[in-house]
């Protein structure tokens, strides 16, 4: 059959059934309650021989305790919950970011040469180097060695630059603003790992650099981000010389406390002309 | 930074007695590299107590200040400390004496002769919780499912505070204490304290100044009082029941007590042999001695289990020393030039997604109404709500607060901000964007309406002792 045939057959059913129940019949799921909030989610302990105890475990953790158990398994709704989170952790990392929003906060894009999702996650070095094109690019468009450089990227979660980006980034700016720090030109990597900052480094030699990128996606948040920061990133920069503030989401690190830390950390490492574990924070 | 130690001193003007106590507090990051710093005291050394000294009195309505000053000085003398040593401490005026003409004036005379950020408190339930630090009673809770009821009796009050968990549930204070009746040996009353006379009264006992009491008296007496404040405890006898007997409350109804622990001077003496004679009942000239027997008497006809306390006599200044300052978090927004400071009272608001503004308002007026006066800091403002926050409502917030402030306030100059939530650096960036306002803004602070808050010097760039005070002075 021809694609467009499919298509004409679909097309002739919807119709029908359509008919068939008008719309103001239609269930809304919102009214009938079919939305699920975390609180629909949660499950306890029946009746626990110690309330309080058990009451300030589970506080101290997001980690899935005390959910109860039908048997020796969970209960149906732990499960499903949980395939629920993973789903989301595979949407974060397969997922992108959509280009109006980064025109939002005027970021342009440029890639890695990572190809695509799938040679990303199997090959983590091709993360690390920006494209022909993208060194061409930021060349063309960026101030050169600027005194601050912000880099944005998706890294291994779109959806954490699209929970975290609208706090973090304007706390950010203005934190640079109050310790009378310059910035440069920021912009967006597409496919990104950390260490393209290195290479990023190279081109535009800032003095200090900080990248928003997103984290591999847990079962606790799949939207979490990492701000990776360092003192004249350059090849051969090793781990121990970045400093990181990570798991900022709205139920982690609080995202405009974290960005407006980032300023303070940057200034520290301009003052004390280093970073990563010889930073004295 | 990776740990700073402070010094940090005790201060406890008692009924009848006094005490000093010295502590070493070690400041320490509680958090790992990769998120935010926090810090939080790690550690509490008590490096010294001096010996217990009788209050020093000038007649019956006033303590003698001189007397009380050169007696401070000598200990301080004697630990080799100088002010500028001491980073933190309290001062704590307690039970009876806090009625006294001159309270308000020598603790805080004494406070701020005391080091830099040594602050004055007061307040029965403050009082209690820190005795039942001090105690020992709050750790014990922590690896115990019971609840346990730390009495701390002294000479004018016995302090009761519930924890559970380590967490404060229900404070009440009871006019039981061993210094209400002052007798010599021959047990002819010298004096008997205003406060035990509503409750003498309604019990029918005939106690003046001048009579004789014998042993058996007194011993019916001492027992009444202490099964009475037991009662109230175990929940046989309600509150409002006893009113007489009640001093204050955090509650109409106590929490189900499981466990008992006993500090205070009274909580001493019950750890001595039961006085036999009336010369034994009067060796301080009151009745303290016999409280105490009659209430470790009492206690067994209870269900509680007594827990013996780690520290008796000294619980309150320990407990004053080593816990009333908190940190703020380690990523605020502060000027360092303006700390520190003391006494400022709080208004509070809750963060809501409606009413933010309307709220602020009324705040800000009833702000006006009861602490005019103080034109360059009128008060600071506690933010409390669970609401999450972001960048474009925070700026909102800040604007809302600088507007309706400098509507307000026209003469204030400086703008604190004191957040429950970790929030201080990123709101205090605003507000100093956004206003013209010199800003103190802290956070994860648990701070009501009506506290007043003492804020000192920054321990490190982002990090300020903070005194809570729930009640302050009249």
């Amino acid at each position: 059959m021809k694609e467009k045939q499919i298509e004409l057959i679909v097309q002739k059913v919807m119709e029908q059934l359509q008919a068939k129940f008008p719309s103001e019949n239609r269930v809304d799921p919102v009214d009938k309650g079919l939305i699920f909030t975390e609180r629909d989610w949660e499950t306890s302990i029946p009746k626990p021989a110690f309330q309080e105890g058990a009451a300030d475990l589970t506080a101290s953790t997001p980690a899935r305790i005390g959910v109860w158990r039908t048997g020796t398994r969970p209960l149906t709704k732990t499960m499903l919950k949980l395939q629920f989170d993973h789903a989301a952790a595979i949407d974060a990392v397969g997922g992108e970011v959509l280009e109006n929003y980064l025109q939002e906060f005027e970021l342009f894009t440029v890639e890695t040469c990572y190809e695509n999702k799938e040679v990303y996650l199997k090959r983590p070095d091709k993360g690390r180097v920006l494209t022909d094109a993208a060194v061409q690019t930021i060349k063309e468009r960026c101030q050169h060695r600027p005194q601050a450089q912000i880099v944005v990227s998706d890294g291994l979660s779109a959806s954490a630059v699209e929970t975290n980006l609208k706090d973090v980034y304007p706390a950010l700016l203005d934190s640079l603003k109050l310790s009378n720090l310059t910035c440069g030109t920021p912009f967006f990597v597409k496919g990104g790992r950390v260490a393209c900052m290195d290479h990023i480094g190279e081109i535009l030699e800032p003095e200090v650099l900080v990248l928003l990128i997103g984290e591999r996606p847990g079962l606790v948040s799949a939207s979490s981000m990492s701000a990776y920061m360092c003192y004249r990133p350059r090849k051969g920069i090793v781990e121990s010389d970045r400093n990181v503030i990570s798991n900022i989401h709205p139920l982690g690190t609080p995202p405009v406390e974290a960005g407006a830390h980032i300023g303070t950390v940057l200034q520290k490492m301009l003052e004390q002309k280093t970073s990563g574990v010889k930073l004295e924070l | 930074m990776s740990t700073v130690v402070i010094k940090s001193v005790g201060i406890d003007i008692g009924t009848s007695t006094s005490k000093f106590m010295m502590s070493e507090l070690t400041l320490g990051r509680v958090s790992s590299n990769f998120s935010l710093p926090q810090f939080d005291i790690i550690q509490r050394k008590v490096t010294y107590v001096s010996e217990i000294i009788s209050t020093p009195l000038k007649n019956e309505e006033e303590i003698d200040l001189p007397l009380l000053v050169s007696w401070l000085e000598k200990e301080y003398q004697q630990v080799g400390l100088t002010l500028s040593d001491i980073k933190s401490g309290a001062v704590i005026i307690t039970g009876e004496t806090a009625i006294k003409k001159n309270a308000d004036a020598l603790i805080h005379y004494l406070a701020e002769r005391s080091g830099d950020f040594v602050v004055a408190i007061a307040g029965a339930s403050l009082e209690a919780v820190l005795a039942g630090k001090g105690s020992g009673a709050a750790r014990h809770s922590q690896s115990s499912r019971a609840a346990i009821a730390n009495i701390d009796i002294g000479g004018g009050t016995a302090n009761v505070v519930v924890f559970q968990q380590g967490k404060v549930l229900e404070t009440i204070t009871f006019h039981v204490g061993g210094r209400l009746i002052e007798m010599n040996s021959l047990g002819e009353v010298l004096t008997v304290s205003p406060s035990l006379k509503p409750w003498l009264f309604f019990k029918k006992f005939q106690v003046e100044k001048g009579m004789r009491l014998s042993l058996p008296k007194l011993v019916e007496i001492t027992s009444a009082l202490c099964g009475d404040l037991l009662d109230v405890l175990a929940g046989g006898k309600s509150i409002s029941s006893l009113e007489c007997l009640v001093h204050s409350t955090s509650c109409p109804a106590l929490p189900r007590i499981h466990e008992v622990m006993v500090s205070g001077g009274v909580g001493r003496l019950a750890v001595e042999e039961p006085p036999a004679t009336l010369e034994d009942v009067a060796k301080f000239n009151d009745i303290g001695p016999l409280l105490a027997s009659e209430l470790m008497k009492a206690v067994k006809r209870y269900h509680f289990t007594v827990v013996e306390a780690a520290q008796t006599s000294s619980a309150t200044v320990i407990g004053a020393g080593t816990q009333t300052t908190k940190l703020s978090g380690a990523t605020i927004l502060i000027q360092p030039e303006l700390l520190p400071l003391r006494n400022v009272p709080v208004v509070k608001a809750a963060l809501t997604e409606m009413d933010f503004e309307e709220q602020i308002e009324q705040v800000f007026l009833k702000g006006k109404e009861w602490f005019e006066g103080n034109d360059h800091l009128p008060f600071a403002i506690g933010l409390g709500g669970t609401l999450y926050l972001s960048y474009v409502k925070l700026k909102e917030v800040a604007d809302i607060i600088g507007e309706l402030y400098a509507m307000n306030f026209p003469l204030a100059e400086v703008l604190a901000v004191v957040c429950e939530n970790d929030m201080a650096k990123a709101l205090g960036q605003a507000l100093r964007l956004q206003t013209n306002y010199q800003v103190i803004c802290i956070d994860q602070i648990g701070i009501e309406h009506g506290d007043y808050i003492d804020i000192g010097a920054p321990l490190n760039d982002e990090l300020v002792p903070v005194v809570v005070k729930t009640l302050a002075f009249s």
